[in-house]
């Protein structure tokens, strides 16, 4: 065998046994970089989870939204708006849409009220798809609705039949529940009820000639930018939102929640890389006199500085497969429920989807970059001031 | 191996305020094959003249050849390949490390020169075997006898098969019984080839029949007297 790799061989060999002699201090280590991983890890895989349902979601929304604003703020449309719209080369159709939030005082909680127009919504068929196995969507009766799971919930802990909803009057509107999303949609469906549209206008009094936004649909995909343009050109006064920046958008939340939670962890992986420096780069009395010893005996302070190497590599290794493993597990088989909560907000409606996280070799590769580079360095480098420890320190006399 | 020292001085601390002088103008030549010792009270500078025969750190001036070999301001690496290759301590308290077990303190020194550890495992039974130790190879040295211990440190001392073995005070700890023991295996080692270099002031060490020259070391002098 190449004389080199078993020199090396040899070395590693000795790195194993030098952890092996200090166990108890190796395993806490270990330990504690472990869970640091894990915890860093966790938060990758569920933000990425987590912004990978919401764009398979969002892939059924409308390519471009158009919304009327006055003071900043979003008010109602007029339908006759469509007209100067339709001269736009490539929009396919556009259709109204009412809908808004309904806050419900017995639960607390925030639905979110969509009125439907039927037969106008594309892939509006893939609707009932998304239902539980008893449920119908029926597009043309009124008084009927489909709900999120957990309002579901909420009406069997009230003992409800019907959805009752208030109008701005304080009239009740009464509906009969006809289907319920299935949980594979819970990000989306949750706190959702999906009316006739005229139950949603008649619910929020918005009159016939008005609608919430308008659902652009385009034919080609590859000029919803340069569309989206034209109707902010067209009708100024108009927030013009695409699904690519709908998307973005849960990704920025969930970014900006993963993020500043990472910028903590991060924190701890910091002091304890520093307590990695500061531990490496004093040397025990025992330390320092093996080392002049295996100096005496022959060694290079090389291959000293190799041993350190091969420990640092050896134990920052285990705890990256380790606590990236564990992190995995958490997300899969506990669906995250250490970190779910920081995520994805607080609600009185909580969807309990379930987070499948895929590998992607890039989060990884920036995980191993954060914990074992950094402890890598704060190890090996300090290692070399000790591995220059004199060989005459073992003599007697000296 | 002809040893060869010519105006040796070692000053440790050179131009600071707690500068001392370990060894003064050492002349000295060592024939090949031989024992010799070196005696002195503690702060002679036995100690000191043994490292620099060892290439363990250089002179601040003069000049040591080994083997015709000039090794003077040579850089550590090289210092260290030539103890790897020509040198085998015994050091006062043996120096064992004491997690490692019998059989992995004795390849220690084999472990960076690329040895496959069958290889290594097979010299160092051989050397077990010879002093027999061979009982205690997997016992970890903090478990075995001291007599035991000084013959692991002579067996790891020999695992290169080095031409010269310095042994600093190595009887230092050892009761008469043992320290006779080690007196024959150096007297061995002589029969064998070996040179031998001895710092002791122990009498069993300085006045054994086979010490070929006693050199008295005092204030960093070899004492003519």
């Amino acid at each position: 065998m190449n004389s080199r790799l078993t020199q090396h061989l040899n070395i590693l060999d000795y790195a194993l046994s030098s952890l092996w002699r200090r166990r108890a201090k190796n395993l806490s280590v270990l330990v504690v970089f472990s869970w640091v991983i894990f915890l860093v890890a966790s938060f990758q895989l569920v933000t990425q989870a987590l912004t990978e349902t919401a764009a398979s979601v969002l892939r059924s929304t409308p390519e471009i939204t158009v919304q009327m604003m006055s003071a900043g703020r979003q008010i109602g449309i007029p339908l006759d708006v469509s007209r100067r719209l339709a001269g736009i080369f490539g929009i396919q159709d556009i259709v109204p849409r009412v809908w808004g939030y309904y806050f419900d005082e017995v639960s607390g909680a925030n639905y979110t009220v969509m009125g439907i127009a039927p037969g106008r919504m594309p892939l509006l068929d893939r609707l009932q798809l998304t239902l539980e196995d008893s449920g119908v969507y029926d597009s043309e009766s009124r008084g009927k609705a489909i709900i999120g799971r957990s309002i579901r919930r909420t009406m069997e802990e009230k003992g409800s039949t019907l959805l009752s909803m208030f109008r701005p009057d304080l009239s009740q509107a009464s509906f009969e529940v006809t289907g319920v999303f299935k949980s594979e949609v819970d990000i989306l469906t949750n706190d959702l009820v999906v009316l006739n549209i005229e139950d949603a206008r008649d619910l929020f009094a918005i009159p016939s000639t008005m609608a919430t936004d308008l659902c652009v649909y385009v034919a080609n995909p590859a000029e919803v930018p340069t569309i989206a343009k034209k109707i902010a050109e067209t009708l100024p006064g108009t927030r013009v939102l695409t699904r690519s920046q709908i998307n973005r958008t849960y990704q920025v939340v969930f970014g900006w929640r993963s993020g500043f939670a990472s910028v903590c962890l991060l924190t701890a992986l910091t002091a304890f890389v520093i307590l990695a420096w500061d531990k490496a780069s004093g040397l025990s009395p025992e330390e320092k006199r093996e080392i002049s010893i295996l100096k005496i005996l022959g060694w290079e302070t090389a291959d000293v500085l190799a041993v350190r190497f091969w420990e640092g590599i050896l134990v920052s290794g285990i705890a990256f497969v380790l606590g990236c493993t564990l992190a995995y597990a958490h997300v899969v088989f506990f669906n995250a429920s250490l970190f779910k909560p920081v995520l994805i907000g607080w609600s009185v409606i909580y969807p309990e989807f379930r987070l499948v996280p895929s590998f992607r070799l890039d989060q990884f590769l920036l995980v191993f970059s954060l914990s074992v580079l950094p402890y890598l360095a704060a190890t090996v480098i300090p290692a070399w001031r000790s591995a220059s420890v004199p060989a005459d320190s073992a003599l007697s006399g000296m | 191996m002809l040893i060869e020292l010519k105006n040796v001085t070692k000053i440790y601390n050179q131009e600071q305020v707690n500068e001392v002088t370990a060894l003064r103008e050492i002349d000295l030549t060592i024939d090949d094959n031989s024992m010799t010792c070196l005696r002195g009270a503690s702060g002679s500078g036995k100690s000191t003249l043994l490292a620099i025969i060892g290439c363990v750190f250089q002179p601040t001036t003069g000049r040591v050849s080994i083997a015709g070999k000039q090794l003077s301001r040579l850089p550590d690496r090289f210092l260290t390949l030539h103890r790897r290759q020509y040198i085998g301590f015994i050091f006062q308290t043996f120096n064992i490390l004491p997690t490692l077990t019998v059989q992995d303190n004795i390849t220690l020194p084999l472990v960076p020169l690329g040895i496959p550890p069958a290889e290594m495992r097979r010299k160092a039974a051989v050397l077990m075997e010879r002093f027999g130790i061979a009982h205690r190879r997997n016992f970890p040295a903090s478990q075995i006898s001291g007599g035991e211990l000084q013959r692991v440190a002579i067996a790891r001392a020999l695992i290169n098969n080095p031409p010269l073995i310095l042994a600093d005070e190595p009887t230092a700890h050892l009761d008469s019984r043992l320290s006779e023991e080690f007196m024959h295996f150096m007297k061995d080692l002589k029969s064998a080839g070996k040179t031998i270099i001895i710092t002791s002031h122990d009498p069993l060490v300085t006045e054994h029949a086979d010490v070929d020259r006693v050199l008295d070391i005092k204030d960093g002098r070899i004492d003519a007297a």
